[in-house]
């Protein structure tokens, strides 16, 4: 990190920077006049090629930049679009693949912060692209050229949680020689699946599908794992973190590994006392009615009664405004399977299933298909006009308006009510604080962007595998646990890691050693060390995030974020706010 | 490392370059194995970079899309194959896979194409844009789409058209007429000229066997091929009385002669002139031309339109010695090589009592006698002409022409099997000739002085005998006899080859016997072409024929050897069914002709010329059947020079350790379900079109309905359309399409804020993360959701449509609404993988046709074939963040799997 003095910088009027002004095919032209912005940039100093694309991010909006870069001898890159976080590593490696450091390149972002914000005033959006831009082009003219920090990675990984997603994860990992660590807070491993005697579509046990997995991590010589044990500190990067782990006998210990993957599974919704009758007897829960329903053949009794009728109340605790207002996504057609399972055991058994919407997705929709063949009567209820359930007399009564036969009022009295409920996210406070998780409005994990980076969270190296992300059925469950395991892979089987360089840098001549800002930085990246005669600051790069809170603590203005000096900063800031002719 | 190990060429082959493709190539490629994409399209991106925005985050496609594309196209461990398709898939004793890939010929050079669409520009060809749902239009030559990867242009061509592939000389009618289409009249010439050089002959006395090919044939009746290209030939011809080139500067030294000036002897003229060879015509007449001189009456060709074409051949310095007839190859001991084009001639017998008196004159030499000024004179005369070909017709229209009282047609054929062409007959009929059909010669009956007065006629029951041979037979019992003064005998051709019988081995006919492909004598530096190697044949046979030889005479004057190479090797036909099946009706406009008593009076032609404005229109009938016209713009335009129309297919093979099966879904096709109206009605559309008219690339840059570009004002979504439905044959649930319709929903009530919008459904699967929430927020904009199944839409005034549709809620019952534009929210269906395409193993389907996942819960993607793996949609429906997660988690199996492979 040290400075180079043969690279000399030229002064910003003498850089030869290419500003690219993207249209992204009318989400920013729509709104902005490109041309215009291209027209009023154009002579600004240090801008030495300028050009509007419909896309720079497509492969041939790539292929001009680097033409650009070559052909002109850029040595700074201006990208005016999207958000940062879609593109950055986009056009660094447009920048990296025209011969241009990377480090040289600012994406302006005149979509989300302009274009999309200001749909109605196209020359305010116009003059703010400009100002956006020139700031990007403020801060371009005064970087430099910088390397990233490579670290070698720990062929190891820490798995959080012991249920089928967790289970999987190890297993894979292991299988591509990743030796893994998993750990589990409950008792045994097996999670949730451990409560379910049979699983739609495929009609497998649940109880079978985890002693498959345990078995299987019997013979594996690579995988620990730790029951009864909690993640309790987390330090360290992406490929090198290291991880304390409280164990059942109280004892901390200490692993180091390359990766964390967190499979914390969900919790299933509990009604609160009275909530559809839920605390009368024979009103259960789905996974109570599933216990109920076990892998018998004979007809279901419950307390020793048969059942001859089953009232099923959908959406409990899910799709509710004032409560979890997801969807669950598995209950539907867990629900049609328990029921053509019910039938299957008493063939007169009525069933009534009161529903919003039939969520049977996808290849699921043979199970609904399969339950009104076996002669379940399903009646939806209106959001609105939700049924109820009372005991009257000795039994139970279901009331429901059928909006089928027009909002009719219907009476079931019933032996049993399943409240079909959904999935909630698990409570994991200390978890959620050791490896500081983003959690969504749900409570779930957040993923930093569905599609483009379902399992990844903004915690390099820490992803996410199974329900902890959000609801989802078995497969899918194990489908982004390996996801998960493909990512970790990606970064594990190469070696070594390249981390960002923008971290924090001390001007050690003037700096007196005060400690502030060691004290303001949340990664103890910063530490004291001895310089000549005297005592100074000093950053650890790997541990340095480039937060910048240590900067402005520092009264002798003696640190500066890479990429951000405070000659960048203010530039960026006159540039934003200079008047435009 | 390549973990497939074993001389493996790819550790992992990915078929299928949609994001599941994308995604598992990715993630395999950062786990440092390497991985070969084979994707069918021209570009990556698959389905998903055609979309708008995707739920619930209303990202733009774009934007999510073209970093995985581009990232694709870079990554050092992935190599992506475009425009190709796995042909064969088998396994490899020592483990592995061998797999053929059909490289898809793109015409165009992808080292050297630069993107910079000048083809597209200027390619004449408009297709049905299927990058846009067939909403708009796309040329031929064209770059997928704005952000294809790689940005390569690509010439879409389904065969050759029939009309170019019909023709004997090997010119490309599509071609030109698809310039004329575009009011390039020079360069529609200049196209034909360098497929064959007598233009104007062609666009008025060939018989158009391109016309006969045409496709628009049999949807409303042919594209006026002949009268467009004479349009474009006399108009070239007026502004250009001379050739715009001269001689080539580059001379090879050899000498060539060329015995008759007919058209097979200019056209080889014309090759081997442009080659830089010293040509030289012999001509024993007194003008160039042969029969298109001397056989074919004026009113069909006219002398200064042949006169003009010969020009084209004169212009490259060819030397034509008329009036020098040449008796013996040994004349010719100074040319390195020859060619006898010499044509046929009449002068065949009758072989009937009488037929030497005088009166009886062969037809060749009639109109021979016209056409040199010296008619014979026929007024008041009573004509009979024998024959039922082409000659027969041009002499008895000529007769008619001089001034015949009457002229009777009597020839051995029944109607149906005479040579003449169909609307040749019909002209003749239309100008007054009696036609006589299946009638042969029993004797000519003479006068006083000997002179012919007449036939007796006699029935002629067959022409052909059982192995199709010439071979008539007659019933003497039935005869007639017809009075007759002049007798014109047109009953066939030879070749004029008798001259050289003791140089050239003849055939029985007379024909020189030559090599069919190289048209070579038995002297070798003398080959022979037209009438005299095929006996009597049509101007444009010949012309086909001059072409081939020069194209050997060449070879043979260079040294170059002339076997081992084919000369016009063509591309199979297109398929007429498909494009028949897409025509809409567009009919003629008749060109008007003289009346037929004022084009008998003389030898002016009696078609009038077509307009601009009819050729124009007659060429918008083309249905471009082949794609490609072969109109060389594209050509002409690349500054890269990239395009390369002789391109093949290329079968490439490659040894990958395991596979990847991310081949996608198909979209349900609307037209399954006529009561719904879609490709009836064109205001209902599907929810794939409403998608592109909602992208940021859309074909209009507006919303609007197809039918009359206004801005709809209430739209309805119909959903479920070929899901959830026994009745075509899919009980699955789509998954995406309730979701991509409230998004639709959304962005419409962002793009139109005064319309009204209904959505038609059964259940709202909102189930992802975020999806509830996005329904609610569509809820809450306003977008109607009305709980009903629609049975049928129904066009009524304006061309707005009505929903019929049984209500679950509200009052109950059938109800009907209005809306002025319909969007059908169609499913999704497994994709058919080719049959076979793995040798000797098969794969396994689930109950709804999707590759089985032989452990779905535990092992998502395994297949039944070890080693083969489904990713993303292949197995089961899936929208697009399911998809990313189970191509990321079949990356993972796969490289569990070539581990395992490495350390067994």
């Amino acid at each position: 990190m040290s400075e180079d003095p043969s690279q000399e910088v030229p002064a910003p009027k003498e850089r030869r920077v290419g500003v690219f002004l993207c249209q992204c095919g009318g989400n920013i032209s729509d709104y902005v006049d490109t041309e215009k912005a291209r027209a009023t940039l154009e002579k600004d100093p240090g801008v030495a090629h300028i050009e509007v694309q419909m896309f720079a991010c497509s492969d041939a909006g790539q292929q001009c930049i680097v033409r650009a870069i070559q052909e002109k001898k850029l040595d700074g890159l201006v990208v005016a679009s999207c958000s940062p976080k879609l593109h950055t590593m986009t056009f660094r490696g447009a920048a990296r693949r025209g011969g241009l450091n990377p480090y040289e390149y600012t994406q302006a972002n005149v979509r989300e912060q302009d274009s999309w914000a200001h749909t109605h005033d196209r020359q305010g959006t116009t003059d703010k692209a400009v100002a956006i831009t020139r700031a990007a082009i403020a801060r371009t003219v005064r970087s430099r050229p910088l390397e990233p920090i490579r670290t070698d990675t720990a062929p190891s990984a820490l798995v959080v949680g012991a249920g089928v997603s967790g289970l999987r994860s190890a297993l894979a990992l292991s299988d591509l020689g990743i030796s893994v660590h998993l750990v589990e807070r409950a008792e045994k491993p097996g999670g949730q699946l451990t409560r379910w005697a049979r699983l739609f579509p495929n009609d497998k046990s649940g109880r079978a599908i985890v002693d498959s997995l345990l078995s299987e991590l019997g013979r594996r010589d690579n995988i620990v794992l730790y029951t009864r044990a909690e993640v309790v500190e987390k330090e360290g990067h992406i490929g090198d973190f290291t991880v304390k782990v409280r164990t059942s006998n109280g004892e901390k210990v200490t692993l180091k590994v390359g990766a964390i993957v967190v499979a914390t599974g969900f919790e299933p919704y509990t009604p609160p006392k009275g909530e559809f009758g839920y605390g009368e007897d024979g009103v259960l829960t789905l996974p109570e009615f599933e216990e109920l329903l076990g892998d018998g053949s004979r007809p279901i009794e419950f307390h020793g009664r048969p059942v001859r009728t089953i009232t099923y109340v959908y959406c409990v605790g899910s799709r509710n405004p004032e409560g979890h207002t997801y969807c669950s996504r598995y209950c539907c057609s867990a629900t049609s399977y328990a029921a053509i399972r019910a039938a299957g055991r008493d063939p007169h058994v009525r069933q009534y299933h009161l529903f919003r919407d039939i969520r049977t997705y996808g290849k699921y929709e043979s199970l609904y298909e399969r339950a009104l063949k076996s002669g379940s009567l399903f009646l939806r209820y209106k959001d609105d006009s939700p049924p109820t359930v009372t005991r009257e007399g000795g039994g139970l009564l279901v009331k429901v308006a059928d909006q089928l036969t027009g909002g009719e009022g219907v009476e079931i009295p019933t032996d049993l009510v399943v409240l079909v409920t959904g999935m909630v996210p698990r409570e994991n406070t200390v978890l959620t604080d050791v490896l500081k998780l983003p959690v969504g409005k749900e409570g779930f994990y957040n993923e930093i962007h569905q599609k483009l980076r379902p399992v990844e969270t903004v915690v390099d190296g820490v992803f996410l595998a199974g329900t902890a992300q959000g609801p989802k059925n078995t497969a899918e469950s194990v489908a982004s646990a390996l996801a998960a395991v493909s990512k970790t892979a990606g970064i594990l089987l190469k070696g070594y890691v390249d981390l960002d360089p923008l971290v924090a840098k001390i001007d050690t001549s003037a700096c007196t050693w005060c400690g502030l800002c060691a004290q303001a930085c949340p990664y103890g990246a910063i530490e004291e060390v001895a310089e000549g005669d005297k005592r100074v600051a000093k950053v650890v790069p790997v541990l340095c995030k480039g937060e910048g809170a240590c900067v402005p603590v520092c009264p002798l203005q003696a640190i500066e974020v890479e990429g951000y000096t405070h000659d960048q900063m203010r530039s960026m800031i006159e540039a934003l706010a200079s008047e435009e002719e | 490392m390549t973990e497939g190990g074993r001389g493996s060429d790819f550790d992992v082959l990915v078929i299928g370059g949609g994001i599941g493709g994308m995604e598992s190539s990715l993630s395999l490629g950062d786990m440092g194995f390497h991985v070969l994409l084979v994707e069918k399209e021209p570009s990556v991106g698959g389905k998903m970079i055609l979309l708008s925005k995707v739920f619930p985050t209303l990202d733009c496609a774009s934007c999510i899309s073209t970093p995985k594309m581009a990232g694709t196209q870079n990554h050092p461990n992935v190599r992506t194959l475009v425009y190709s398709e796995v042909e064969r898939i088998s396994r490899r004793p020592e483990g592995g896979f061998e797999v053929v890939v059909r490289r898809k010929p793109t015409y165009v050079d992808f080292a050297k194409c630069t993107g910079c669409s000048l083809c597209e520009t200027a390619c004449t060809v408009a297709l049905p844009d299927e990058f846009n749902a067939d909403l708009a239009a796309r040329k031929a030559a064209h770059i997928a789409f704005p952000q294809a990867v790689p940005k390569k242009a690509v010439i879409t061509r389904k065969g050759l058209s029939p009309c170019s592939h019909e023709c004997p000389a090997g010119v490309k009618p599509h071609g030109y007429i698809s310039l004329v289409r575009a009011g390039k009249y020079d360069e529609a010439f200049r196209q034909h000229l360098e497929d064959a050089p007598l233009v104007g002959v062609l666009s008025r006395a060939c018989y158009a066997p391109c016309e006969e090919a045409c496709t628009r044939a049999e949807v409303d009746g042919t594209v006026t091929i002949r009268g467009i290209k004479r349009f474009m030939a006399d108009r070239y011809y007026a502004a250009h009385p001379e050739p715009e080139y001269g001689p080539p500067k580059e001379r090879t030294g050899k000498q060539v002669a060329i015995v008759g000036s007919g058209p097979s002897g200019l056209t080889a003229a014309f090759y081997l002139g442009r080659e830089g060879h010293s040509v030289t015509i012999f001509e024993a007449a007194p003008e160039p031309g042969g029969i298109m001189r001397w056989g074919i009456p004026a009113y069909r060709l006219p002398r200064e339109v042949l006169a003009r074409d010969v020009m084209n051949v004169t212009a490259l310095g060819v030397e034509i010695r008329t009036s020098t007839a040449v008796r013996s190859l040994q004349e010719l001991h100074g040319y390195d090589a020859v060619l006898l084009a010499v044509g046929s001639t009449g002068g065949r017998k009758l072989g009937a009592p009488g037929e030497e008196a005088p009166g009886v004159v062969d037809a060749v030499e009639f109109l021979g006698g016209v056409r040199a000024g010296r008619p014979m004179d026929l007024r008041g005369k009573k004509v009979v002409v024998i024959g039922g070909g082409n000659v027969a017709m041009d002499s008895s229209r000529s007769a008619l022409r001089l001034g015949a009282a009457k002229v009777d047609l009597y020839c051995l054929e029944s109607r149906l099997e005479m040579p003449a062409h169909r609307w040749e007959v019909q002209e003749a009929e239309e100008e007054g000739i009696s036609i006589h059909p299946s009638w042969g010669v029993g004797k000519v009956e003479t006068g006083a002085e000997g002179r012919a007065t007449g036939l007796e006629m006699v029935r002629c029951s067959s022409v052909f005998d059982a192995q199709k041979r010439f071979n008539p037979t007659f019933d003497r019992t039935v005869s007639e006899r017809v009075g007759a003064e002049v007798i014109l005998l047109a009953i066939g051709l030879r070749p004029q080859t008798s001259p050289f019988a003791k140089e050239l081995e003849l055939n029985r006919g007379g024909s020189v016997k030559a090599d069919p492909e190289t048209l070579q004598t038995s002297d070798p530096r003398t080959f022979s072409a037209g009438d005299a190697v095929m006996g009597p044949a049509n101007i444009v046979r010949s012309i086909g024929q001059g072409k081939r030889a020069a194209f050997y005479i060449d070879r043979f004057l260079r040294g170059t050897p002339l076997q081992g190479i084919q000369f016009d090797v063509r591309m199979p036909v297109a398929d007429k069914a498909a494009v028949v099946a897409q025509a809409s009706s567009r009919p003629p406009r008749e060109v008007e002709r003289a009346p037929v008593a004022e084009r008998i009076r003389a030898f002016a032609p009696f078609e009038r010329a077509m307009t601009e404005e009819e050729a124009r229109y007659g060429a918008t009938r083309c249905l471009d059947c082949g794609g490609c016209s072969e109109c060389r713009e594209c050509i002409a335009a690349c500054p890269a020079d990239a395009i390369d129309l002789h391109m093949a297919t290329q079968m490439e093979t490659y040894k990958v350790g395991a596979i990847a099966l991310a081949t996608g879904f198909d979209v349900f096709d609307a037209q399954k379900k006529p009561l719904l109206g879609f490709g009836k009605f064109p205001n209902v559309i599907t929810g794939v079109q409403m998608d592109r008219i909602l992208a940021p690339t859309r074909p209009y840059n507006a919303v609007l309905r197809p039918s009359d570009g206004k801005s709809p004002s209430n739209i309805g979504f119909v959903l479920c359309t070929g899901s959830r439905d026994e009745q075509v044959g899919n009980r699955a649930c789509s998954r995406v399409c309730c979701m991509y319709s409230v998004k639709q929903a959304t962005l419409l009530m962002g793009a139109l804020p005064t319309a009204d919008i209904t959505i038609y459904y059964t259940d709202i699967r909102a189930f992802g993360k975020g999806y509830e929430e996005f329904f609610q927020q569509a809820q809450e904009m306003g977008v109607r959701f009305v709980r009903g199944k629609v049975a049928r839409v129904e066009e009524v005034d304006h061309q707005d449509l009505e929903v019929h549709y049984e209500d679950f809620e509200g009052n109950g019952g059938v109800t009907k609404a209005r809306h002025d534009l319909v969007v059908l929210a169609v499913g999704l269906l497994p994709h058919q993988l080719p049959d076979r395409l793995f040798q000797g193993e098969r794969l396994e389907r689930d109950s709804l046709n999707y590759v089985r996942e032989m452990d779905e819960e535990l092992d998502p993607g395994r297949t039944n074939i070890d080693g083969v793996f489904a990713v993303g949609a292949a197995s089961a429906v899936r929208d697009i963040p399911d998809t990313v997660l189970h191509s990321g988690a079949a990356s993972a199996q796969i490289a569990a799997y070539l581990k395992r492979r490495a350390e067994a």
